[in-house]
């Protein structure tokens, strides 16, 4: 069999596999060995498994993943979260529908001292809702909100979105991260309007505001918000001027977090177990996906698919933003019913080459990617931030968040062509990095 | 409890214990790591062979956590499709599915064995041989396994009971 015929049969097969329900990273391990043994030799297929699953699993780089995570895990428990909304309701109540903008800037905040966006939405939600609640918003504008703000985890580094992507396609992770800031920002900024906006349009969904707070106590809040501030700008500022690799800041900022838990006495074992065990399955999971990946890119390499698909690409007659628009739409079909990270690990082994070949640049494609990652995260029916948020507002219905969230998925395609027309506002700060 | 139950039990219990064990790693990690930066700016002394004590130690953090994954269903999966079959069809999925696990990591356990038996190399600067930590990779998938066995157990047996 012509090897490029045997690589779509192993990508059906991979495809079947996870529809299955077997998981994922085991489905491409299985399809890539049974491509490998194809294309050359059962002999030579045995060992790249263990080699594989071995130079993933003690390869230095990714140390950085499970310090991104537990970074989080110290967070949410020494009570930053609960800390920042505080602070910032206090500030942006007035406006309308400020406890929902409150809600957003807290989920950036609390989004640069942790890796994981789940664990920001789930962190955000019990703290923000119950306040929303007491003010009679309307849930699916409370829901919509929390959801969407826990997609910020995502793009405002530390970000194990870049981490993964920096992996695969062999980029500077710590240029992805830095130029997640400023898309970061922007897409903070988009759905801040979303929530003004929709507010002027329908007061109905945030009827009334608390009232307004003294000078005095608006600063005296400010004063924790401090502490995440500083230790984003020691583990970034450390990044930008190459005083430390990503790695090396993951270990800082996991360090000064866990610090600042136990001097708040706050560190208990339960917690302290939590926190270790959250990060050492979620690593786990995204290893586990990234051998698997490995197995079958090497499968892919051999039956010359990437290649092939490149230069036939190139070489059709169209504009390669025509071709940049079908794959975000690949990007959004899959976001349905793929996770984050699967669906960058699915898909990067074939979509990367097209990139480079189109001429489009690797850092910037990076940024766009993990936006529709951010996307994929909200899309019915598989949007794991929505389940998450519904687990925490148990009584809103899943309808309703899905309702209260396109708003706020439509102001992320916003950002996306904003970042396309505009490529600059993500490249211009990973440029300027001294290495 | 019968047999079959006491077994899963301890199967579980020793996977949770296995992963409790590695993660702990992380906090030496995280400390020696910021001990290094902070010991190359400030005083210019680096801690020596850094990066492979890291290494080593991620490999043990992943390799014994990866059962207790398992355990917890922590290894992505897509439940869309088969959510929506009926609850038979679900349950003989769910067993080829974990047969098929079960034969990828067989044979990842046999091959962990192989290779790491073939690995005579030590790391470049602290001589630590590498061999122990390519072994670990069969031991894990072992567990794994184990694992796999429990949830294949339990898929058959739910199967029967609604048969």
């Amino acid at each position: 069999m012509d090897p490029v015929l045997s690589g779509v049969c192993g990508t059906f097969l991979v495809f079947i596999l996870l529809s299955l329900g077997m998981p994922i990273a085991f489905s491409m391990m299985l399809a890539g060995f049974l491509g490998i043994s194809f294309l050359t030799s059962v002999d030579a297929a045995l060992p790249v498994l263990a080699r594989t699953v071995y130079e993933t699993s003690s390869h230095y780089p990714y140390t950085v993943i499970p310090l991104f995570v537990v970074m989080g895990g110290f967070a949410g428990s020494s009570g930053m979260t609960r800390q920042l909304y505080a602070a910032f309701d206090k500030w942006l109540r007035v406006l309308p529908g400020g406890l929902g903008i409150a809600t957003i800037v807290a989920c950036a905040g609390f989004a640069g001292v942790s890796g994981s966006s789940v664990a920001t939405a789930a962190a955000m939600g019990t703290v923000a809702i119950p306040e929303m609640n007491r003010f009679h918003y309307s849930p699916k504008l409370s829901a919509g909100t929390v959801a969407a703000g826990g997609t910020l985890g995502f793009l405002i580094p530390p970000s194990i979105g870049f981490v993964v992507y920096g992996m695969l396609t062999e980029q500077s992770i710590g240029k992805l991260l830095i130029a997640g800031i400023v898309p970061g920002l922007l897409l903070a900024l988009a759905y801040i309007i979303v929530i003004v906006s929709w507010v002027k349009i329908n007061p109905e969904v945030a009827p009334s505001s608390p009232d307004p707070v003294s000078w005095r106590d608006k600063f005296a809040a400010l004063l924790p918000v401090w502490e995440p501030l500083m230790i984003f700008l020691i583990v970034m500022g450390g990044i930008y001027f190459g005083f430390f690799t990503p790695t090396e800041a993951g270990g800082i900022g996991a360090t000064m977090l866990f610090l600042v838990a136990l001097s708040k006495r706050k560190l208990n074992w339960p917690v302290f177990k939590t926190s270790l065990l959250e990060s050492v399955s979620i690593s786990v999971m995204v290893l586990f996906l990234v051998a698997g990946a490995n197995v079958f890119s090497t499968f892919l390499a051999l039956s010359m698919i990437p290649i092939k698909v490149s230069t036939w690409v190139v070489s059709l007659e169209v504009s390669r933003y025509m071709i940049l628009a079908i794959i975000i739409l690949i990007y959004l079909f899959l976001g349905c019913f793929l996770d984050a990270i699967s669906m960058m690990v699915l898909t990067m082994p074939v979509i990367f080459p097209v990139i480079i070949n189109l001429g489009f640049e690797p850092v910037w494609f990076g940024v766009i990617a993990v936006l529709m990652m951010e996307a994929g995260l909200l899309t019915p029916p598989m949007g794991l931030n929505v389940f998450t948020v519904a687990g925490v507002a148990k009584d809103v219905p899943l309808e309703s968040i899905y309702r209260g969230i396109l708003p706020f998925l439509i102001s992320i395609f916003v950002v996306v062509l904003f970042i396309i027309l505009f490529p600059k506002s993500a490249t211009f700060l990973p440029n300027m990095m001294l290495r | 409890m019968g047999r079959n139950g006491t077994i899963i039990f301890w199967i579980q219990r020793v996977n949770r214990s296995v992963c409790y064990a590695g993660m702990l790693l992380l906090v030496p990690l995280m400390l020696l790591t910021s001990a290094d930066v902070i010991g190359r700016a400030a005083l210019a002394r680096p801690i020596p062979g850094i990066v492979e004590l890291s290494s080593y130690m991620l490999d043990v953090f992943i390799l014994l956590g990866l059962a207790y994954t398992q355990q917890v269903k922590g290894h992505v999966r897509v439940s869309m499709l088969t959510s929506r079959l009926p609850q038979r069809a679900q349950q003989s999925l769910e067993i080829v599915v974990t047969l098929l696990s079960l034969f990828i990591m067989v044979l990842l356990a046999w091959q962990g064995w192989v290779v790491g038996m073939e690995e005579t190399a030590v790391s470049d600067m602290l001589r630590i041989p590498q061999r122990p930590f390519k072994l670990l990779v069969g031991v894990a998938a072992i567990l794994l396994c184990l694992e796999l066995v429990v949830d294949l157990v339990s898929a058959v047996t739910a199967g029967i009971r609604s048969a």
